[in-house]
């Protein structure tokens, strides 16, 4: 009786996706699937420049040649590209000026969804709680964006791209594409060629940002693809900490999220880029969720620039995304800390490119997987040195956990050394959680789900420490709701 | 993994686009079938003829007699590859038999002479239950050789294998080792060691398969690499669902000791089965300075304290192999290159 | 015998020795003491010749040779010895097999002949019973596992096989219990001779008390700031060196 309820329970807990809800928002769509009209139908609404489409009508040609990666270790019913949204919408006319113009009925959503959109809410928060401002992006569109004025009086730009491409064109042209050039990949093209919004972050040399930096992101409509495009650069001698959340609700259909973010870190700046990523993974059987196909690239172009990826991945039903970085600059920095975590039916391949171009250049790499139910997880990464990048170092630790016997776990590093001087270090394990430390928590008096929490949470430790703050709490609880019903 | 190649057939030959040949770009190198080897005649011996045993010997490509064998009792083979040949290609497989209870010593050695030559072998190993085989592959090819070498090997549980593979790389050069793992009390060591120098290239890979219960693989590659040589090292251990209670230890350590020199790895894991113990840990690097400074204190002039931290980092993979006889072999073909 | 002559050396760009001079007859011994950062390790680099350690002025005379060309392993042909203050550790190389190796380069470089295997281990079982080592140790690689106090002890023994002229001991105390001490001092003092000299690099004055120096000398800020007898060593043990910090000159 006690295994048939467990079951129960445990079927149970795969629902709990607790932001799955949906909202009835009045939404303006494109039609219905792609071609050159939609991509000039998208530049339109966002009053771009001419140049602008010429870029997204050039990315779209690339697209139609390119064929979709078949390399990752992950299955998929293939996405039917003309059946989808491109663009989605809530119904306002004019973008809101102001906090009081955004549609109650958004601010509604963001509340319950815990993201302060109130500039006065952050401030009457509990005291001497960090502050950040937030760029809200729901479907297609920035609804808001927080502390801009007092932002921008310390210099520091931070948009949606679509305002970004009208004010600070110039910028904007110079960097986008020069980090994840439109032809990379193949939704690297798909993005440039249909992406409606995103943030943009630029921070002037030597100003260290006076507060972190978020965008939210929520896929509210059905049937709708979302590809945001950040760009965020930081000028010599700058600093800034950047977050990114993301939730979807809960629909039989599968969504495709094709991102594209692109880091510029020029000499001595450094960008801390952390993500929690909670995209709607589908249900106990697997039906729904998001296809997470993200390109995320640093280009560490400065000497002793530093940039930071840290990341929590514990929704979307398939996860292909490797955040890299370019080590360019002489000295500088990259680094990647991921948790990936895998329930139910989900897939996720993630991993990290380490390209070593400049001299003196460091890398480091932490990689926790825990993998549970019928998922299965893939940690795929490249450390490559180059001829003439001498006195390099990384380190590289993967660890991987597995909870129950259907799931899978994979590591597939590549080591490219082409220099004598370089120190390359990597290690991985595998194991499965343990029986004994299971039972001495729960012979403690811990359930036996508050203990496969308290073990997960100790075994992705490392990375959790390297979140800031208000999001690391969020994303242990996070770790403990994505593995319940794991065991039993 | 294993695509077949076949020396008469030239789309048998994979290009670095194949993802298990990124590394190694036959095709690149090898754009049509070679001329056929001629006939060579070859004398018993090789390098290990002093350990005795019997001999079964391909000189390009072609069997001198036998060309299988099956091991009973405690016995010594010596599996004896020559090439002898100048722009030419040749190519052999030779099936390997193992009674229960055996116990094989399987000496092969990859003997090249002549220059510009095309090799590809492949050879079929059964292991039963109770059967224990020790194989050390010793390869030493002309610097323009190029050669494909491909084992499947087969163990049920209760069987014990060991590989050491020892060389020092050719024009373009790979050694494939495929092993069927069998599980319970089923033992596997497998090990390599590259010394490149000049412009040579080697790659070993190998897919180690967990099907049971219970089994046990430890791997060991360290290689050094000089010049403009290029090392890869591929290695797979898939661990299939159900296989609980595996225990499997990779580990690819290699030394740059040229500026332009390259080292590629890809040491795989591919795991669906949660009661496992796996780990795999990668070193690229260059000698301890401080050690090479503590040895000189010591009066031990630069180069000389040089050879001897490489031959000290290479070591380990000799003491792993067993017999005494085979182990002073490979000992004095090592430091004879280094 | 060693006169060090306004001696500069750098790290990087970073000066570590800036002006030192000094003077260590035939058959004496002589403690450098000073504070942490003094220099007083660079010394022991410097005159050995360590990479990165670079002789920016002056001048390293030897037995009326200059040694600061020279590269490290004709250093120690010529009789210098430096024992590390944290040995290195050689995996897959035995004690033996380094010492030996060592000592033949040693001889070769000096136009000697080499010492055959029955002859060199005799030596070393002798050498190695007055140290108290356990012979079966020197068949591990070099210092792999070996605790602090056998790593020194293992120091001693080389110093003792190779018989160095010019002997440099780096903090030779640190990490040795009082028992080890003594086993390791009795052996650095059955080397004193006539025709060797002796530098003693340490922060502490409980060394000098088994092994006796003829001059203690006070390294501060690269340079020796203060010299006298074996007294100067107690007066440091009792006062420190606060007087020889910079901020206090």
């Amino acid at each position: 009786m006690a295994a048939v309820q467990e079951t129960i329970d445990a079927v149970a807990a795969l629902e709990k996706y607790e932001h799955g809800f949906t909202s009835d928002i009045e939404t303006e769509y494109a039609p219905r699937g792609l071609n050159a009209d939609i991509v000039r139908f998208i530049s339109e609404k966002k009053g771009e420049p001419e140049w602008m489409l010429e870029w997204r009508l050039a990315a779209y040609e690339r697209w139609l040649a390119m064929e979709e990666p078949t390399w990752a270790s992950v299955k998929y019913e293939p996405v039917d590209y003309q059946s989808l949204f491109y663009y989605a919408a809530p119904k306002k006319k004019d973008g809101p000026k102001s906090l009081d113009e955004v549609d109650p009925e958004i601010l509604e959503i963001y509340k319950k969804l815990g993201i302060p959109l109130k500039e006065q809410e952050v401030l009457a928060g509990v005291e001497g709680a960090a502050r950040y401002a937030v760029d809200a992006v729901f479907d297609s569109v920035s609804v808001v964006t927080t502390f801009k004025a007092e932002l921008a009086k310390v210099g520091v730009i931070f948009m949606p791209i679509s305002e970004a491409l009208r004010e600070y064109p110039d910028l904007v042209r110079q960097y986008l594409g020069s980090v994840v050039p439109v032809s990379d990949n193949y939704f690297a093209a798909l993005n440039s060629a249909v992406f409606s919004d995103g943030s943009f972050v630029y921070i002037p040399p030597g100003v260290k940002c006076p507060m972190e930096l978020s965008t939210y992101f929520r896929i509210n409509a059905s049937q709708t693809g979302q590809f945001e495009r950040t760009l965020i650069i930081a000028d010599k001698g700058s600093y800034v900490s950047y977050l990114e959340g993301c939730t979807a609700p809960m629909r039989d259909e599968n969504q495709l999220h094709a991102a594209v973010v692109e880091l510029v870190a020029l000499d001595d700046a450094e960008i801390k880029y952390s993500t929690v990523q909670n995209w709607y993974p589908g249900d106990a059987e697997g039906k729904g969720g998001i296809y997470n196909f993200v390109t995320k690239r640093a280009d560490c172009r400065g000497d002793r620039s530093k940039v930071s990826w840290t990341q929590v991945e514990t929704g979307s039903a398939v996860t292909w995304k490797y955040p890299s970085c370019i080590l360019k600059g002489e000295e500088s920095s990259g680094e990647f800390y991921s948790i990936a975590i895998t329930n139910g039916h989900q897939q996720a391949d993630t991993g990290t490119k380490m390209i070593h171009l400049g001299k003196n250049s460091k890398s480091r790499i932490i990689a926790k997987a825990v993998s549970a139910g019928k998922s299965d997880s893939t940690y795929r990464g490249l450390v490559s040195v180059h001829p003439k990048a001498t006195g390099v170092r990384n380190f590289t630790q993967c660890d991987s956990l597995l909870i129950g016997g259907d799931c899978g776990s994979h590591t597939v590093p590549y080591i490219e050394a082409r220099n004598g001087s370089a120190q390359l270090e990597h290690e991985a394990t595998t194991t499965r959680l343990s029986d004994d430390q299971l039972f001495y928590a729960q012979q403690r008096g811990l359930s036996q789900e508050e203990a496969v929490a308290l073990l997960v949470n100790g075994f992705v430790r490392d990375v959790m420490q390297k979140l800031p703050m208000e999001f690391a709490v969020e994303a242990q609880k996070l770790v403990a709701i994505s593995l319940e019903g794991s065991v039993g | 993994m294993s695509t077949a190649v076949d020396l008469r057939d030239p789309s048998t030959f994979p290009s670095r686009r194949v993802e298990a040949w990124k590394y190694t770009d036959l095709a690149r190198v090898l754009r049509e079938t070679p001329p056929p080897s001629p006939t060579v005649e070859t004398a018993p011996g090789g390098p290990f003829a002093a350990l005795g045993g019997e001999e079964i010997a391909f000189a390009n490509g072609r069997a001198v007699g036998a060309d299988a064998f099956v091991a009973s009792g405690e016995q010594t083979l010596r599996l004896r590859f020559v090439s002898d040949a100048t722009g030419t290609g040749h190519s052999a497989s030779v099936r390997i038999a193992v009674k229960p209870g055996a116990k094989l010593t399987l000496l092969e050695s990859h003997e090249g002479a002549g220059a510009g030559y095309v090799a590809s072998y492949r050879i079929d190993l059964d292991i039963p239950a109770g059967a224990e085989v020790t194989r050390v592959v010793l390869i030493d090819e002309p610097a323009d050789a190029i050669s494909v070498s491909v084992a499947h090997v087969k163990t049920v549980p209760g069987a014990v294998y060991r590989q050491t593979t020892i060389t020092s790389g050719a024009r373009l050069q790979r050694q494939e080792t495929h092993l069927a793992h069998g599980g319970e009390g089923t033992e596997v060591t497998l090990d390599g060691l590259y010394a490149l120098s000049g412009e040579r290239h080697t790659d070993l890979t190998s897919v180690v398969r967990h099907g049971g219960l219970n089994g046990v693989t430890s791997q060991l590659t360290k290689g050094v690499v000089r010049d403009t040589a290029r090392g890869v090292f591929q290695g797979k251990i898939v661990v299939e669902r159900g296989a609980d209670g595996t225990d499997a230890r990779m580990g690819h350590h290699a030394l740059i000791l040229g500026e332009r020199a390259e080292v590629d790895a890809k040491p795989e894991l591919e795991i669906y089965a949660d009661d496992v113990q796996c780990a795999h840990g990668n070193t690229v690097g260059n000698l301890d300075e401080s050690a090479l400074f503590y040895m000189q204190q010591r009066g031990i002039p630069a180069d000389e304290a040089r050879a001897l931290l490489t031959q000290a980092f290479l070591i380990e993979v000799v003491d792993r192999i067993a017999h005494d006889g085979e182990r002073e072999v490979v000992r004095e073909w090592l430091t004879a290159r280094l | 015998m060693l006169k060090i002559n306004n001696l500069h050396v750098s790290v990087g760009d970073k000066p570590i020795l800036k002006g030192l001079t000094l003077d260590v007859p035939a058959g004496e011994v002589h403690a450098i003491m000073g504070p942490n950062g003094a220099g007083k390790s660079t010394l022991g680099y410097a005159l050995s010749g360590r990479p990165g350690y670079e002789a920016t002025e002056g001048a390293v005379d030897w037995r009326g040779e200059s040694l600061l060309d020279l590269e490290p392993a004709e250093r120690a042909a010529k009789g210098v010895f430096l024992s590390f203050q944290y040995p290195i550790e050689i995996p897959g190389v035995p004690a033996l097999t380094f010492v030996r190796t060592a000592l033949n380069a040693q001889k070769r470089a000096r136009g000697e002949e080499e010492v055959s295997a029955p002859a060199f281990l005799k030596q070393v079982k002798a050498a190695s019973a007055a140290l108290k080592m356990d012979f079966d140790m020197l068949k591990r690689p070099l210092n792999v596992g070996f605790s602090g106090g056998e790593k020194k002890r293992m120091e001693i023994l080389q110093m003792a096989l190779l018989e160095p002229s010019l002997l440099i001991l780096d903090e030779t105390d640190s990490g040795l219990d009082i028992d080890a001490l003594r086993i390791v001092s009795e052996g650095v003092n059955a080397l004193r001779s006539p025709d060797r000299a002796m530098l003693v690099i340490t922060h502490y004055q409980r060394l000098l008390d088994y092994i006796k120096p003829d001059r203690v000398h006070v390294l501060a800020a690269g340079r020796i700031v203060a010299s006298g007898g074996p007294e100067l060593a107690h007066q440091l043990e009792a006062e420190g060196y606060d007087k020889y910090l910079p901020q206090a000159a």
